[in-house]
């Protein structure tokens, strides 16, 4: 019955999945023209981008790189023919009502909101003159020291300006990271001063390896073209504890940490049985003795 | 037991029994060559078939990621399990002073051996590299039921080797003297080293029963282990239908039933192939039937608990294997080898009616075909079913078939098993003369006396 149950649930999820592919995705005709309240705008837009970042990229992607999630069916790129041949009213319904791997998102974000966000996907219509033009990012060099005494991390950043002149970056957010197995793990951010230098004190208790030792990623934002600068470890983290994988009173082990009792039960049951068998060689040994006599 | 006060008649029943007993190994004729050409052939397609799974790999069989323990280690679990007879009938009947099975021991010893021996060269068949053999003694660790299942199978190989060889010793004596010119040189010079120069007096004799008194009880602890630590490979884990308490007996019941199914039909074809009618009687046959119920009511009882009480609780993951065993696609497997292989056995040999030679032989081929694909049923279905779930499988991984070249390497098995058990038919007798001489009255001491050439 389970089973049987089971492949209805599949069977279902199946033909929805291929329903989504095939048919257009309907909006009713009142919704279709609803005019978007909210002004388009430079701010407006910046609104809207701060909640797609925040709310859709996940899946989304950035804007204009197509990197979005492979999803079934997969999310369109911001700037793509799909999304943007939508009118105003059609984008707002379908990011509030949602439809199978897409989430509704009435009940997360306001009215207002998702009109921010019907502007920012707006932006990037070609038959629109764009009003949030990004900027092509900053080629820009960093350089970081930390103090293992003090868990101090200094950071000095600075870019080239048109002429070629090397100038201080200030004012500019750095990011503070801790390199873990599967990334970075940020830890902190910290502007720039009018020197173009800044410096961060690490928390306590940041967790490093076995010894406590800690690496330390320093970086800048998006808008900046830069090598992320790795630290050398430094003595700056708790030590991780090592969990015993092998829990004492297991009786499956290693050699190393084996239970003494199941050792010698072990060699005690299979001495005992060679020994007995030495015993019984013994006695035919004495049979053929007894015949050379 | 009578005793035959009469020389003469001694002397003459002795003649009788010795020329009845060696005719198996005097025997010399088409159909033994032809047998043994069988044999050959098969062992040489397993072992070229063995040469083209070392070549390329494990990938030759059907085993994948999923089911990574095929039908070898179904196979290997029934030799073990067929070995166990051995300890069942030369030892515990003989501790118990059962006298009908005394002439049946030795047929129980060859199938013990026989098995034993193939069950670890099995092991060596399912590996990928046989060549590293060596490191499971080096780097065995002593907390794995791996090593404990590799140190008692050897131990019990060995037990069994010496139980077969003490009670042999007399009888050895027995064919260096009466035999000659009807024997090749060689075999006479192995009788006369093997038989230690045996004189027979009251000294040896004693030695002999002490000795063997003392593997007959070494091998129950021994016997035991091994099939009870075979069941750990399989219950020390936590997967739905291997996670059991009772997998131990359960295993040990079972090979109470492939092992006495296998010493009747070898004694059913001793009889008829060596004209052994008057040692292997009828009686023989109406008690291994008996035995055959007993020991099919203990495993019958154990199946009960092993399938009754997790199929009651169905829980979850046991529910899945429980169902795709009941019902799904190993129902019909399952059920024709509990109903045809156990039940109706049992039902069948307790009439009297059915517990002639033939019939109990016949009944006997069913069971032990059914103890095969049981073996099967117990490793195999509980592998199919992955603990985590994982993505993009390759449909190979689901189900588990055997290729040819694992039915080519398990058809080996049973060849080199049944060319075990031949040879050791032909070069020793296949009933203990002296005990069986005891038996029907004859003193020792006629048994080392040269007979009269005429």
């Amino acid at each position: 019955m389970i089973k049987k149950l089971n492949l209805l649930v599949v069977a279902v999820l199946i033909l929805s999945a291929q329903q989504v592919i095939s048919q257009e995705w309907l909006v009713p005709a009142d919704k279709q023209n609803v005019k978007n309240p909210s002004e388009f705008n430079l701010e407006n837009v910046k609104k809207g981008k701060e909640i797609y970042i925040r709310e859709c990229k996940s899946c989304h992607g950035d804007a204009g790189k197509h990197n979005g999630l492979a999803l079934v069916p997969p999310p369109p790129d911001v700037t793509s023919k799909i999304m943007q041949d939508n009118t105003d009213g059609e984008l707002f319904y379908k990011m509030s009502t949602g439809k199978g791997v897409m989430p509704k998102f009435d009940v997360i974000l306001s009215e207002s909101d998702r009109w921010f966000l019907v502007n920012y996907i707006k932006n990037y219509n070609p038959e629109i003159t764009p009003l949030l033009v990004e900027a092509p990012p900053v080629k820009a060099n960093l350089t970081a020291s930390i103090d293992g005494s003090t868990r101090v991390v200094t950071v000095s950043a600075g870019f080239q300006n048109k002429k070629g002149e090397k100038e201080n970056l200030t004012e500019t957010p750095v990011n503070i990271c801790v390199e873990r197995a599967f990334g970075d793990l940020p830890v902190g951010q910290v502007l720039t001063d009018d020197k173009g230098t800044a410096s961060f004190k690490l928390p306590e208790n940041v967790i490093g390896d076995e010894e406590g030792f800690v690496k330390v990623v320093v970086s800048l934002g998006e808008d900046f073209e830069a090598k992320k600068v790795t630290l050398e470890k430094a003595k700056i983290g708790i030590p991780k504890e090592t969990p015993q994988l092998i829990r004492k009173g297991v009786i499956w082990s290693t050699n190393e940490n084996i239970p003494l009792w199941m050792l010698l039960s072990y060699l005690g049951a299979i001495g005992g049985a060679w020994l007995t068998i030495l015993y019984v060689v013994i006695q035919i040994v004495k049979i053929k003795k007894l015949s050379a006599k | 037991m009578n005793k035959i006060e009469s020389p003469e008649e001694s002397r003459k029943l002795l003649d009788k029994i010795v020329f009845d007993l060696t005719r198996s190994i005097v025997k010399k004729d088409e159909l033994t060559r032809f047998w043994f050409f069988i044999l050959i052939m098969f062992i040489g397609v397993g072992l070229w078939g063995w040469g083209i799974q070392i070549k390329n790999g494990l990938g030759v069989t059907g085993m994948r990621d999923y089911v990574s323990w095929g039908m070898y280690i179904a196979n290997f679990v029934f030799f073990v399990a067929v070995s166990l007879v051995g300890f069942l009938i030369s030892s515990t009947l003989h501790l118990l002073n059962v006298s009908w099975s005394k002439p049946i021991s030795r047929v129980a010893e060859q199938v013990a051996i026989a098995a034993v021996a193939l069950a670890g060269i099995i092991i060596v068949n399912d590996m990928g590299r046989p060549d590293r053999l060596l490191n499971v003694f080096i780097h065995g660790r002593f907390a794995s039921p791996i090593l404990w299942d590799v140190s008692v199978v050897m131990t019990y190989l060995t037990i069994s080797v010496l139980l077969f060889y003490l009670p042999l010793i007399p009888d050895l004596a027995i064919l260096r003297n009466r035999m000659g010119d009807e024997l090749p040189k060689w075999k006479m010079k192995m009788y006369s080293i093997l038989s230690l120069g045996w004189k027979g007096d009251a000294k040896q004799y004693k030695i002999i029963y002490h000795a063997m008194r003392v593997l007959m009880i070494l091998i129950i602890p021994v016997g035991l282990s091994i099939h009870t630590v075979t069941s750990w490979l399989f219950a020390a884990t936590l997967r739905a239908g291997w996670d059991s308490t009772i997998m131990g007996p359960y295993f040990v019941a079972g090979a109470f039933v492939a092992g006495v199914a296998a010493v009747v039909i070898l004694m059913y074809a001793y009889r008829l192939r060596y004209g052994l009618k008057d040692y292997f009687e009828d009686i023989h046959f109406s008690q291994m039937g008996k035995l055959l119920v007993f020991v099919g009511l203990l495993y019958l009882y154990f199946n009960v608990n092993e399938f009754l009480v997790p199929g009651y609780k169905m829980r979850a993951a046991e529910g899945v294997h429980l169902l795709n065993i009941f019902t799904g696609s190993y129902a019909a497997m399952f059920w024709s080898v509990q109903i045809l292989g156990l039940i109706l056995p049992i039902i069948l040999l307790l009439f009297k009616f059915f517990r002639k030679p033939l019939s109990v032989t016949l009944i006997s081929i069913v069971v032990l075909i059914g103890a095969w694909f049981k073996r099967f049923i117990i490793v195999i279905p509980t592998l199919e079913h992955p603990f985590l779930p994982v993505q993009n499988v390759p449909a190979d991984f689901h189900h588990y078939a055997p290729t040819s070249i694992e039915i080519m390497i398990t058809l080996f098995s049973f060849m080199a098993a049944l060319l075990i058990i031949t040879i050791l038919a032909k070069l020793f007798p296949v009933i203990t003369i002296w005990e069986y001489a005891e038996e029907k009255g004859i003193d020792k001491k006629y048994f080392s006396e040269q007979p009269k050439k005429s």
